[in-house]
């Protein structure tokens, strides 16, 4: 029996020498991996606040499968494919273009840009959370940082709802809330974009900064305060505020210090004096993404050369026109007897590898400015007289060697004069025509028609895309755009 | 002066005796009365009856029973073998032991020496190894399956788990691709986690083992289960002919003592050991050949054109388009490829040579084992997967059995050789009419129109696009145990892993277009990972006679550490296409992803086993967890598990009244297990790099991970077995059968969110819970068992269920549309099919009213639900043995429904796309009934196709029986063996897939993939000789 207490008394020993090996909590206490770092610190430190908003411009600007093809060339090719401006190749198997280029988008179509587009709102969400709340970065920093974000956030918002009719209007970072998040209507969303373009144009400054948020630079690739007023003109128009708008454009168009109308070779090039913002490319090796998707190289078209500019737009422009000469060019494939021609977008022109950097993705410039500031004064009926919506219609067909409008006077033709300089003068760029078409009402029978030759025929629904079918799943509040 | 004498004067007057076996002096306390004085012995009035019990080699056997028969006292034998019970001269003893044969002694004199204990060869009483310990058959609680590993070695295959498909009740196999290095899934009693990982725990001789790879290069390989950046499988850097067993945990008694990390079942693998005796070299020669399993049907050239040329008419197009080469007259009509035939045709060589040396005497035991193996691929090329792994085990007891030490370790380097694509969608979807692969100068054909545009893509040229995988693998652990008195045992495992891999995959120029290369970068995709871990695990054994029966407690401690590192690196513009595999020539080098992440986890458990006289077993298994994973809240957790059985067929009214039945045990455990399986760092928010090949105003950036729950708690399954094992006819049939219960709950969900969250949320904890039932059984005959001649046979079944049993506000959480309280979480909603329009020839599907509809809405027409899971599966084995003959076969059989290839690939007719020849019976004038729509090139009729492949006509019988493996061997006569100095000589074959039956239609019903290698069928010859 001694034994037995003796062993007793060895186990119960034993099983404290085994408890002390347990128990402590420095077994299971992992830091932070070396990989990341850690949010808490993000938005107190310069550098890493600076990086948060740079990731958000690479994602934008980076084409490729990593990032997901987002605000570079691609949003603004898809909505063109939509719209009345391009042909898409017999020869392209590609079911996403022809999806877009049909206007035959499913619930299921890829890609969906909406897909694209909240994951960056999420992060500038975050960005403008932890800015607001930084108490250690360089104020100036943290001023231009918040500014930039809420900008982008507007940016964003902008074409959601230009392309896909009301959208959630996603604000914070709440994913509780985020997650069952019903649409807004396109009104609401557009109150918001004004009233951050506002407060975007407050916290920016009117000098563009670089890499550290606070250096005056010549790139143009972080937004400033003339950025936001360019957008906020645009929105302005979109939205009927005819005064507004004009006002806005206005501001840019006179500040002649900064921007100006130029050659219509280098309206693309890496900060020239029209842009007023700019995403630089960083794919290496390569210019932009429009460069690489419309010029067709001399093995002709395929998948990666899809299109060719439409005989509807080609017919546009008026005899004469320079940017038919300096901003089209033409392929010719004599494979086929009689040779065929097909006229492509050269308004970004550098499309082979390796060549050195000389254009940059121009997500807003003076042009349009001047197009904005007409349409608006038109509205307005200030049509004639130095300081009439003719006389900006006028500078920018100046620009491309075209005779000045005379003897127009009424805002109907005025209008109309309008939507059809924006064609020639934006086509290729930034989805203006599939917007142009929405908002000024013509979409259905301009889209009729187009539809048709495209071989197809049009809904009227189609205006607006899909949403995805795996959104639909996720959260039933939302509810599928009419039509699909 | 002779050993003899010396050893006589030394234990002369010691309580010690010796004794001399072989060569061996074998010290014991002396265990006679021979010390003490005559008179002493007449005063004890009735003097205990001892012995000593050792097994066939002489080793002392601790634990053992002596019962006096017709009585209820017994003693159990320490742990030098011996024992002492009060019984008289004339009494019979009962001696039994797990494994052993037990034996009857009639006591004669009151010491009765050396009895030694034969091994039971019965199936019921072969050694099973289980979390920390071994038992048997016969006495386990819980729900456990072996595969020895000859069974495994049956079977020529490069990962282990391959081995135990169709073999297991419980556990469902499947392979993602016939590749070598393929990820597979493997399910124990089906899917516990909706969101998180179902992989089971991996055990290799004691230390734990990942069930996953890190992020990797080699997409090819496919996934194994959900995890979609990780590809290709950690087990197959686990060498087969080096298995022992393998054992498949399933139920919580089995498990629970793994606690978190063993809620989806435990796999432990054994590997062999040393035997004492004379050293013995077996080597094993075996080459094989492989082919595709199954073609699909595919349309011919003819049927070809016939589709290409209708949608054409149909579309009212005059006719061919300049890029429709392949009917506009540059690419010959005439000509016709099978390219299945052409691309996936060829024979994969498949070399296993194997040696290993073992042997030792009773206190030492070694073995050392060597393997090479290469697997080629049915790809036209040199592709091939080379391994070569070392095994070594060694055992050392010392000469009192007190001290033992075992070092074991598992080494292998793998090279495999890949294409960076499966040829297979290329085989499937060529047009049959495609050009020749060569020009008649022997470079590639790309087919070029006037304008040198290539008119299509020669699949040859993937092939210039290879991966490379180096992966080194060592498993490796030491167990020391030292016994601190008699039943008291102090022992420790310290095991070590690592697995380093490196991957390069190269896009030469070579492989482009030729006139696209002026536009093509040369890169190369570069990947190093390496997983490392540590454990220590110290543990108390503590066997302990306890009222009539033996009570064996373990406890212990887990101290485990993981660090995971990786690098994936690319490079861009190199200026040869002989340079892409340094990095260094690269013109710009990128880092794609990085890995960094450490697992720590601590745990104690513990386990007491109390068996009544063998006939009564009680276990409780518990154990405390805490895991990295999981932040400060909530990382400390406890499961625990009770099990009992009762082998009623020792009660004496079964003895008498039910003498055929030789076995009868029921069975019953109930316990907790969990899974921390949600990746590292969940709770933690974290920012990480974005970068581009060209930084944003000089800078790269960051962006959030994902939204940190700091919350995370475990998800916790509870499980509930009810077993019955039964012998018959002295367990001439052994029958198993369980019911599992297991229900999941505290679900860590991965939610997946709609965009509009716009990021990753870290697992959230969900009271919804997922329940898998399954009804498992197993029965074993010797149907014949004569002396040269022998028949067994056995039948796995296992019919699983799966449902979502309660998911609280289901129909406001975003898993709304996917899931259904009360079916399968393995479900598809999707529309019903109501076949093609007569009148306009287009597929349509049924809205909610079941009214036909072109533009269905998802969710509200998505009326019909699928289940993906298998209703039951099993397999059906047989073996035969005549005179030196042996042949064994097993079928796997499943039944399930699964994703088909019926509609063929996007829209049959509108591009140069083969079809399966399903496609044929399509629609071309009104009022036809036809299962196809009319090919058209239109794109709007690949919107009724999509509806088509939403809906059930995807989805369709995937069941199948197969083949899965057949070995035959022969043994030379041994006068042949011995005259050629040989133990033994056998020639063999053996065959793997060798004939599948099924109605599905696509490529492989195993898979479920048409666009993906099929797993193939091997055939093989082999040798092996023992020396």
């Amino acid at each position: 029996m001694v034994n037995t207490y003796q062993n007793i008394r060895h186990v119960l020993i034993f099983m404290f020498l085994i408890a002390t090996f347990w128990g402590c909590k420095k077994l299971v206490e992992v830091d932070a991996p070396i990989t990341s770092t850690n949010g808490e610190n993000v938005y107190e430190n310069d550098a890493t606040a600076i990086a948060v908003l740079n990731g958000v411009y690479i994602k934008m600007s980076s084409f490729g499968p990593t990032y997901g093809n987002y605000m570079n060339g691609f949003m603004s090719f898809y909505a063109e494919l939509s719209a009345d401006n391009l042909t898409l190749y017999d020869g392209v198997s590609n079911p996403s273009y022809s999806a877009y280029y049909m206007n035959n988008l499913q619930s299921s179509s890829s890609p969906n840009i909406w897909l694209n587009t909240y994951p960056v709102i999420f992060v500038l969400n975050s960005a403008i959370e932890g800015l607001s709340n930084s108490k250690y970065l360089t104020p100036a920093v943290r001023q231009q940082l918040l500014g930039e974000a809420i900008f982008l956030r507007a940016f964003n918002y902008f074409y959601l709802i230009n392309l896909y009719g009301d959208v959630p209007l996603v604000l914070t970072s709440d994913y509780k809330n985020n997650a069952i998040i019903a649409k807004s209507s396109k009104q609401d969303v557009y109150k918001q974009i004004v009233s951050d373009l506002d407060a975007a144009k407050k916290l920016l400054t009117s000098s563009y900064v670089g890499g550290d948020a606070k250096t005056i630079t010549s790139e143009k690739t972080r937004p400033n305060s003339w950025a936001a007023a360019a957008l906020l003109a645009r929105v302005y128009l979109y939205t009927g505020d005819w005064i507004n708008a004009e006002k806005q454009a206005d501001s840019i168009i006179m500040n002649a210090g900064i921007f100006s109308l130029v050659d219509l070779d280098e309206a693309f090039f890496r900060n020239n004096s029209e842009a007023i913002w700019q995403l630089q490319p960083v794919n290496v090796g390569w210019n932009t993404q429009n460069a690489i998707l419309y010029v067709i190289p001399s093995t002709g078209l395929n998948n990666d050369h899809p299109v060719y500019l439409s005989n509807n737009l080609l017919n546009s422009f008026e005899l004469g026109d320079n940017r038919l000469t300096h901003w089209v060019n033409v392929y010719t494939d004599t494979t086929v007897v009689p040779s065929k021609n097909y006229f492509y977008s050269f308004k970004y022109k550098s499309a082979s590898l390796d060549a050195p950097v000389t254009e940059y993705e121009t997500l807003l410039r003076l042009g349009e400015q001047y197009l904005i500031r007409a349409e608006a004064k038109a509205q307005q009926e200030k049509i004639s007289g130095a300081t009439g919506a003719i006389a900006d219609l006028d500078a920018i067909r100046t620009r491309a060697k075209l005779l000045g409008y005379n003897g127009l006077t009424d805002k109907a033709s005025v209008l109309s004069a309008i939507l059809h300089e924006r064609q020639v003068e934006l086509f290729t760029e930034m989805g203006h025509r599939w917007l142009d078409l929405k908002r000024s009402g013509y979409i259905n029978s301009v889209m009729g028609s187009a539809c048709a030759e495209k071989g197809g025929s049009w809904n009227n629904n189609w205006q607006w895309y899909p949403l995805a079918q795996s959104e639909l799943k996720l959260n039933n509040k939302l509810v599928q755009n009419e039509g699909y | 002066m002779p050993v003899e004498e010396v050893l006589m004067l030394c234990f002369k007057n010691q309580a010690l005796s010796y004794e001399i076996e072989n060569n061996t002096v074998i010290i014991s306390r002396k265990t006679t009365a021979e010390g003490l004085s005559p008179r002493l012995v007449l005063d004890v009035a009735a003097p205990p009856i001892t012995g000593v019990i050792r097994d066939a080699d002489g080793k002392p056997l601790s634990g053992v029973n002596v019962v006096i028969k017709g009585t209820k006292i017994g003693v159990v034998t320490n742990a030098d073998g011996t024992f002492s019970i009060d019984a008289k001269p004339g009494d019979k003893l009962v001696i039994s032991n797990i494994g052993y044969i037990a034996q009857e002694i009639t006591i004669s004199n009151q010491n009765l020496g050396l009895i030694s204990l034969t091994v039971n060869t019965s199936l019921l009483d072969e050694v099973q190894y289980i979390a920390y310990g071994t038992t048997t058959q016969r006495l386990n609680v819980g729900n456990v399956t072996i595969v020895s590993g000859k069974d495994i070695q049956k079977q020529p295959v490069g990962n282990p788990l391959l081995a135990l498909e169709g073999r297991v009740p419980g556990l469902f196999i499947t392979q993602t691709t016939g590749l070598p290095g393929s990820g597979l899934s493997a399910l124990i009693q089906g899917q516990n986690s909706i969101g998180k990982g179902n992989d089971p725990f991996y055990v290799i001789d004691g230390v734990p083992y990942i069930s996953q790879l890190l992020p990797n290069v080699g997409k090819m390989l496919g996934n194994s289960g959900k995890n979609l950046s990780q590809s290709g499988n950690p087990l197959s850097f686990i060498n087969p002919s080096d298995i022992e067993s393998v054992t498949i945990l399933k139920d919580a008694n089995a498990t629970a003592i793994y606690g978190s990390r063993a809620a989806n079942g435990a796999i432990l693998i054994t590997t062999k050991k040393g035997k004492s005796g004379r050293t013995k070299t077996d080597i094993n020669l075996q080459q094989g050949w492989g082919k595709l399993t199954r073609n699909l049907r595919l349309l011919n050239t003819q049927e070809y054109l016939i589709m290409r040329h209708e949608a054409k008419r149909n579309a009212g197009l005059s006719g061919a388009s300049p890029s429709d080469y392949d009917i506009n007259g540059l690419w010959d009509t005439a000509r016709y490829t099978d390219w299945q035939k052409v691309l996936l045709g060829g024979t994969a060589q498949y070399t296993n040579l194997n040696a290993t040396v073992s042997g030792g005497n009773t206190n030492t035991q070694f073995m050392i084992g060597a393997t090479y193996q290469r697997e080629t691929t049915v790809f036209p090329g040199q592709f091939a997967d080379k391994k070569g792994a070392v095994h070594f085990s060694i055992n050392n007891v010392s000469s009192n059995q007190k001290f033992r030490i075992q070092l074991t370790g598992n080494y292998m380097i793998d090279n495999n050789l890949l294409p960076t694509n499966d040829l297979t969608s290329s085989a499937m979807t060529l047009a049959p009419n495609a050009p020749p692969l060569y020009n008649a100068d022997g470079s590639l054909n790309w087919m070029p129109n006037s304008s040198g545009t290539s008119t299509w893509t020669n699949p040859l040229s993937y092939l210039y696009n290879h991966y490379t995988n180096i992966t080194t693998n060592l498993v490796t652990n030491a167990l020391v145990s030292y016994q601190i008195f008699p039943g008291l045992t102090l022992r420790s495992n310290f095991g070590y892993t690592n697995l380093q891999s490196n991957e390069i995959a190269t896009y030469p120029l070579l492989s482009s277009s030729p006139e696209n290369r002026p536009n093509t970068d040369r890169h190369g995709d570069y990947g190093s990972n390496n997983i490392n871990s540590w454990l220590v695990e110290p543990q108390l054994n503590y066997t302990q006679p306890v009222w009539k029966g033996k009570l064996e407690t373990i406890v212990g401690t887990t101290i485990q550490k993981n660090n995971s590192k990786g690098q994936q690196l690319y490079g861009v513009g190199y200026n040869s296409d002989q340079v892409i595999s340094d990095i260094r020539s690269a013109s710009t080098i990128g880092v794609s992803s990085s890995t960094d992440a450490t697992y720590k986890y601590n745990a104690l458990f513990g386990r007491f086993n109390y068996n009544l006289l063998d006939k009564y077993i009680f276990e409780i298994n518990a154990r405390r967890d805490g895991s990295s994973r999981f932040g400060v809240e909530n990382q400390f957790h406890n499961f625990g598990s009770v099990g009992m059985a009762w082998i009623f067929s020792q009660e004496t009214f079964m003895v008498e009244k039910v003498p055929f039945i030789s076995f009868g045990k029921l069975k019953a455990s109930y316990g907790t297990t969990g899974s921390d399986q949600i990746g590292d760092y969940q709770y933690l928010n974290l920012y990480s790099p974005v970068t581009a090949g060209v930084p944003y105003d000089g800078n790269q950036g960051l962006a959030p991970n994902g939204i940190p729950n700091p919350y995370l708690q475990w998800e916790e399954t509870k499980k509930m077995n009810l077993g019955v094992d039964l012998g018959i006819f002295k367990d001439r049939i052994l029958l198993n059968v369980n019911y599992s219960l297991n229900r999941s709950s505290n679900q860590l969900l991965n939610f997946s969110f709609p965009s509009t969250v716009g990021s990753n949320v870290s697992a959230q904890n969900f009271p919804a819970t997922v329940q898998n039932s399954s009804f498992e059984g197993y029965i074993h005959g010797d149907l014949v068992k004569r002396k040269n001649f022998t028949w067994s046979t056995s039948i796995n079944l296992t019919v699983p269920k799966n449902k979502l049993a309660a998911f609280p506000n289901l129909s406001t959480s975003n898993y709304a549309n996917t899931l259904i309280v009360g079916k399968s979480i393995s479900i598809f909603r999707v529309y019903h099919f109501l076949g093609v329009d007569e009148a306009t020839g287009l597929y349509q599907v049924a809205d909610a009213e079941g009214k036909s509809t072109m533009t269905p809405r998802f969710p509200d027409d998505a009326t019909v639900v699928i289940n993906s899971l298998p209703s039951f599966y099993g397999g059906f084995e047989n073996n035969f043995q005549l005179k030196k003959f042996q042949l064994n076969f097993l079928f796997q059989f499943v039944k399930r429904i699964g994703p088909n290839y019926w509609l063929g690939t996007f829209t049959p007719g509108r591009a140069r796309y083969n079809q399966p020849s399903y496609v044929s019976d399509r629609w071309q004038n009104t009022g036809d009934k036809v299962s196809h729509q009319k090919f058209d090139p239109n794109f709007s009729f690949f919107g009724p196709w999509s509806n088509a492949s939403g809906s059930d006509v995807a989805y369709s019988d995937a069941s199948f029986i197969r083949l899965k493996n057949i070995s035959l061997s022969w043994q030379l006569p041994d006068n042949v063996t011995k005259k050629a100095h040989f133990q033994f000589i056998q020639f063999y074959f053996q065959g793997q897939n060798l004939l599948t039956i099924s109605q599905y239609k696509g490529l492989d019903p195993e898979t479920l993939s048409s666009l993906s290698l099929p797993p193939l069928r091997m055939y093989t010859m082999g040798l092996k000789l023992g020396l």
